[in-house]
C-alpha cells in the first residue's frame, strides 16, 4: 500500500514538472509581450521600450525558466506584469469565490446526484430509471449558460427573488448568506455536475451488478438492496470517487463560463484575463496551482481506490 | 433631461428668496400653502402658481445628499490600475475621477473649466501657459495641493521615457516652471492653443508629489478609496473635505461585467444602477422598461476600414474611391446602430468636434462611382483581404455589409475574422487593409496629430502628405476664427479625398441608467458622460 502510494506521488511529481515546461514555454509563444499588452492600442513605440526595460523581460528563457521554479517551490508566485501586485494577492482575492462556490456546490451536488444514481442502479429499467436517465441525459447536452439563462429567467425575472449576478463581497457572511449570495451559480453548477455523476454512479453500481460474485448473491436469496449496499456499492467506489473528483477540480478550474455570466471573480476567470493582458507571471503561476489541483485530487481518487479495492491493494 | 438647473422664474428671485423657497419645497410645503404664503404676501394667485412650479422644478433638480450609486463597466481585470499615466480603459478613467481632479475639466462642447486650475493664462502665440492653483485643495491625506504637485505629476508624462500612455498629447511642452507656491508655467516648443483641453483628459490627474505606490489612490477627488481590487470593484466613499461642488453621494461601487446579456441582465433586474455599452439590440428593450433610460452621447467616434497607402494593392487609390462608395452609410446607421449614429463622411473630424466642416459634400452609396473606379483601378478578379475583428461593436458587420455591396460589382473582397486579442499588436499597422476603432479626441487637431500627420506613430494608412502636415501644424497658432476654420476644412476635405481610411460613420457612445440617477454629464469622449460623471452625480430616492 504505501509503496503503491510512493509510486503514485513520484507520477505526480514527474507530471507537475512536464506540465511546468509546457506552461512556461507554452506562453512564451503567445504573440506580444506585457508591455505592448498592457499600454494597449495607445502605445507609441517608446512607451513600449520604456516599459519593457521597466519588467526586464530580455534575460535567456531557459535562466528565467529555472528562477521561477524555484521561487514556485518557494511559495513564491512572483509579481503580476499587468498589475504590479504579487501573484498571490491577485489570487487570495478570487480563491475565496472559487473554493465557496465549489465545495457549496461539490456538498450539495455530490450527495444528491450520488443517491439518485444509485437508486436509478437499484431499479433499473423502471419509469425512475428512465426518467431520470432522460433528464440527466439532456442537462449533459445542455451547456452551461444556457442552464444559467433559464435559471436568470425563472429566479430573477418571473419569479423576481435573487439577483441576476452575484453582487457585493463575501466578507462577513455566515454560511447560509453564502448559499444565498452564490445561489444561481452554485445551482448551475449542481445541474452541471449531477447530470455526469448519476450517469456515471449507475453504470459503475450495474456494472458491478453483473459480476459473477453478486449472481451468486442473488443465487443465495440476499435481498436486492442488501446486494447494493453490503457488496456492490464498495467495488464500485473506484470509479465514483474518480468521477467525483474529476468533477471537483474541473469546479475549481473550468467554471469561466459561469462565473462570466454572473459576474464573479473566480480563479478561471482571472486566468483568462491572465492571457489577454499577456501577464506570463500570472497564467504560470495559476497553471501550476490548476496542474496541482488536478494532481491532489486524482491522487485521493487513487488511494480511495485501493482502500476499497482488495484486488488493487494486493495485485498478483 | 434633468439638466434645467437655470429656471428662468428661479432667476428672476434674489439667492436668500431662493434658498428660503428651496427650503420650504424640500420641507414638504404642498402647492395650496406656498400660494397662500404668497397671497399674503401680496403676490397673484398665478404668479405664486408659476413660482412654486419654478422652484419645485428647481428642488427636483437640485443634488440630494447620500445613497450609493452602482456602476458597471465592460472589461475589467488585474491590470486595472490607479496610477493615471497608465490608465487604458473606461473603467481606469472612470475610477481616475472619482478619486482624483485635474487642472481643467472639460464641458459638454468640449470646451474647459477650471478646476484645480482656477484660472488659466496664455501669452498671445500660445506658447507659454500659466495656470493658478486653487487655493486651500486638500488631498485625501489632509496634504494641500500645491505647485510642486502639479510639477510632480506633469513631468511623468515629459521625455523619451515616459511610460504615460498620454505623453504624445503633451510633447509640445518643453518644461514645466514653478512660479511660486500657486503658479505654474508650461513653457512651450511651439504654439498649442489647446494645452489646456488636453490638460483636461484623462490622464492628466494630479497626483501628490513624489507619489509612487498606487495600491491606492490619494487625489483631490470627491471620493476617496474604501476598496480597490483590481479586476474585482472599487468603492469610493464621500470626501468630507472635497473643495468644490459635487461629490453627493455616499458611495460609488464600480467594476466591470464582461459578458454583454450578464450586464444587461444586471441592468434590469436593478442590481447595478447603470450599465456602459448598451447592445443595440438592446436599446429598445431598455427604452420600454420602467425606470430605465439610455445614456447615449453624440460624439465623433469611429470604427473605419484602414488601407495602408504604401503598399501595392491597398494603396490602389480607385480602389480606395471604389470600396468608400460601396459603403452603405444609412443602413449602417438604422441596421446595425439603431440610429445611435451618424453618417460618416471620411474623415475622422464628426460633427461632434468644434473644427468640423459641415461644407464638405457627404458621401454616400453609389454603386456607379464604384463601379468606374473599380474598373479604373485594374484589380479584376483578385482577391481584396480585409481583416476584421468585434474591436468595437458593428465592427465586422461594418466589414461584411461592404463585402455583400462589392460582391455585386464583381469585387472579390475576403473578411478575415480575427480575435481582438493581441489584435492592436499583430495586426494594426501591419496589415494591408484591417478595421481600426478610435476613440473621440477633445479637438480635432489632436485627434489628426494622432493618426493622420504623415510621421505620426499611429499614421495608419501611411499617406504622405507634406501640405497637410504644414497646415495642421500652421492652424496650431492661428487665432482668426476664419482663417482657423478655412484651414481646418482644407484638412478634413484632404483627409475625405486622399486618405486610405474609409469612415462610415460617427458612432455614438451608448450606455444605460436607471432614472433614479441624475446629475449625468454630457462630455463625448467616452462612455459614462466621457467619464466625468463622478462628481456630479446624485441619487433622486437619497
Amino acid at each position: 500500500m504505501t509503496t503503491l502510494i510512493l509510486k503514485r506521488l513520484g507520477i505526480g511529481l514527474v507530471t507537475v514538472i512536464a506540465v511546468s515546461l509546457i506552461i512556461f514555454f507554452g506562453t512564451k509563444i503567445l504573440p506580444g509581450d506585457a508591455a505592448q499588452i498592457r499600454l494597449g492600442q495607445s502605445a507609441t513605440p517608446e512607451n513600449v521600450a520604456a516599459f519593457r526595460a521597466r519588467l526586464g523581460l530580455d534575460q535567456p528563457y531557459i535562466v528565467q525558466y529555472l528562477v521561477w521554479l524555484k521561487n514556485f517551490m518557494m511559495g513564491d508566485l512572483g509579481t503580476s506584469l499587468a498589475s504590479d501586485v504579487p501573484i498571490t494577492d491577485l489570487i487570495a482575492d478570487r480563491y475565496h469565490n472559487t473554493v465557496f462556490v465549489s465545495v457549496l456546490t461539490a456538498a450539495i451536488g455530490v450527495p444528491i446526484s450520488l443517491a439518485l444514481g444509485i437508486m436509478a442502479a437499484m431499479y433499473p429499467g423502471t419509469l425512475y430509471d428512465r426518467v431520470l436517465t432522460l433528464v440527466s441525459v439532456s442537462l449533459v447536452a445542455a451547456p452551461e449558460f444556457f442552464t444559467a439563462t433559464l435559471l436568470v429567467l425563472l429566479f430573477v425575472f418571473v419569479l423576481g427573488i435573487g439577483n441576476a449576478i452575484v453582487v457585493g463581497s463575501t466578507e462577513g457572511k455566515g454560511l447560509f448568506e453564502l448559499i444565498a449570495h452564490f445561489a444561481l451559480p452554485i445551482t448551475t453548477l449542481c445541474f452541471v455536475i449531477a447530470s455526469q455523476l448519476i450517469r456515471m454512479s449507475r453504470a459503475a453500481v450495474l456494472n458491478v451488478m453483473s459480476s459473477p460474485y453478486i449472481e451468486m448473491a442473488i443465487l443465495k436469496g440476499v435481498p436486492r438492496k442488501r446486494i447494493i449496499f453490503r457488496h456492490a456499492l464498495l467495488n464500485a467506489i473506484g470509479p465514483i470517487v474518480n468521477v467525483v473528483a474529476l468533477n471537483l477540480a474541473y469546479l475549481v478550474t473550468g467554471v469561466i463560463v459561469v462565473e462570466v455570466y454572473f459576474g464573479y471573480n473566480g480563479l478561471a476567470t482571472l486566468i483568462v484575463q491572465g492571457v489577454q493582458t499577456r501577464d506570463y507571471v500570472l497564467i504560470q503561476g495559476l497553471g501550476m496551482i490548476f496542474c496541482m489541483t488536478y494532481v491532489i485530487l486524482m491522487l485521493v481518487a487513487d488511494i480511495a481506490a485501493f482502500a476499497s479495492n482488495a484486488r488493487l491493494r494486493h495485485p498478483k | 433631461m434633468s439638466e434645467k438647473r437655470n429656471d428662468p422664474v428661479l432667476e428672476t428671485l434674489s439667492p436668500a428668496d431662493r434658498a428660503r423657497f428651496l427650503n420650504m419645497v424640500k420641507k414638504g410645503i404642498s402647492r395650496r400653502d406656498f400660494m397662500h404664503y404668497m397671497m399674503a404676501a401680496g403676490a397673484t394667485a398665478a404668479a405664486s402658481g408659476t413660482l412654486f412650479t419654478g422652484v419645485s422644478d428647481a428642488w427636483a433638480n437640485t443634488p440630494k445628499r447620500g445613497g450609493r450609486v452602482v456602476f458597471a463597466g465592460d472589461q475589467h481585470g488585474p491590470n486595472d490600475t490607479l496610477d493615471p499615466a497608465l490608465f487604458t480603459s473606461a473603467v481606469d478613467y472612470f475610477r481616475g475621477r472619482m478619486y482624483y481632479g485635474s487642472l481643467t475639466r472639460l464641458t459638454k462642447n468640449l470646451g474647459y473649466e477650471p478646476e484645480l486650475a482656477e484660472e488659466v493664462l496664455s501669452n498671445d502665440s500660445a506658447t507659454e501657459w500659466t495656470f493658478k492653483i486653487r487655493k486651500g485643495v486638500e488631498f485625501h491625506n489632509g496634504k494641500t495641493l500645491t505647485a510642486d504637485d502639479v510639477i510632480y505629476t506633469m513631468n511623468r508624462h515629459m521625455g523619451a521615457d515616459s511610460i504615460s500612455n498620454a505623453s504624445s498629447l503633451v510633447a509640445m511642452v518643453k518644461e514645466w516652471k514653478k512660479v511660486n507656491d500657486y503658479e505654474v508655467k508650461a513653457i512651450l516648443s511651439s504654439p498649442n492653443a489647446d494645452l489646456p483641453i488636453a490638460l483636461g483628459t484623462f490622464h492628466f490627474k494630479i497626483l501628490q508629489n513624489g507619489a509612487e505606490d498606487f495600491s491606492t489612490a490619494v487625489g483631490t477627488g470627491p471620493y476617496k478609496v474604501k476598496e480597490f481590487k483590481p479586476g474585482v470593484r472599487t468603492v469610493g466613499e464621500r470626501f468630507g473635505n472635497y473643495w468644490g461642488e459635487g461629490g453627493y453621494l455616499d458611495e460609488i461601487e464600480h467594476f466591470g461585467i464582461g459578458d454583454p446579456v450578464a450586464r444587461l441582465n444586471a441592468f434590469l433586474a436593478g442590481d447595478v444602477d447603470a450599465m456602459v455599452n448598451l447592445p443595440p439590440k438592446a436599446i429598445s428593450q431598455v427604452e420600454s422598461a420602467p425606470g430605465k433610460s439610455v445614456w447615449s452621447l453624440e460624439s465623433a467616434a469611429y470604427i473605419n476600414i484602414a488601407c495602408r497607402k504604401d503598399m501595392d494593392m491597398s494603396g490602389n487609390h480607385d480602389l480606395i474611391m471604389a470600396m468608400k462608395h460601396l459603403m452603405d452609410r444609412q443602413r449602417l446607421v438604422k441596421g446595425v446602430y439603431k440610429g445611435q449614429a451618424s453618417l460618416g463622411n471620411d474623415h475622422p473630424i464628426g460633427p461632434a468636434y468644434f473644427d468640423h466642416s459641415p461644407d464638405i459634400p457627404q458621401r454616400m452609396m453609389d454603386p456607379d462611382k464604384a463601379k468606374f473606379h473599380f474598373e479604373k483601378s485594374g484589380i479584376g478578379n483578385t482577391t481584396v483581404p480585409i481583416v476584421a475583428a468585434e474591436v468595437a461593436p458593428g465592427a465586422v458587420d461594418q466589414c461584411l455589409f461592404l463585402q455583400r455591396e462589392a460582391a455585386k460589382i464583381g469585387m472579390n473582397v475576403d473578411v478575415q475574422k480575427v480575435t481582438t486579442d493581441g489584435y492592436w499588436g499583430a495586426v494594426w499597422l501591419k496589415a494591408p487593409m484591417c478595421v481600426v476603432s478610435w476613440n473621440m479626441r477633445p479637438t480635432a487637431n489632436i485627434m489628426m496629430t494622432l493618426a493622420f500627420k504623415s510621421d505620426a506613430a499611429w499614421n495608419e494608412t501611411y499617406h504622405q502628405d507634406p501640405e497637410f502636415d504644414k497646415i495642421l501644424v500652421e492652424v496650431r497658432g492661428v487665432t482668426d476664427a476664419a482663417k482657423r476654420k478655412e484651414m481646418y476644412h482644407t484638412l478634413q476635405e484632404k483627409i475625405h479625398n486622399d486618405n486610405g481610411s474609409i469612415i462610415p460613420l460617427y458612432r455614438n457612445y451608448v450606455d444605460a441608467v436607471s432614472d433614479k440617477v441624475k446629475g449625468l454629464t454630457h462630455v463625448p469622449l467616452n462612455n459614462f458622460g466621457g467619464a466625468e460623471a463622478p462628481v456630479t452625480l446624485w441619487r433622486e430616492d437619497a
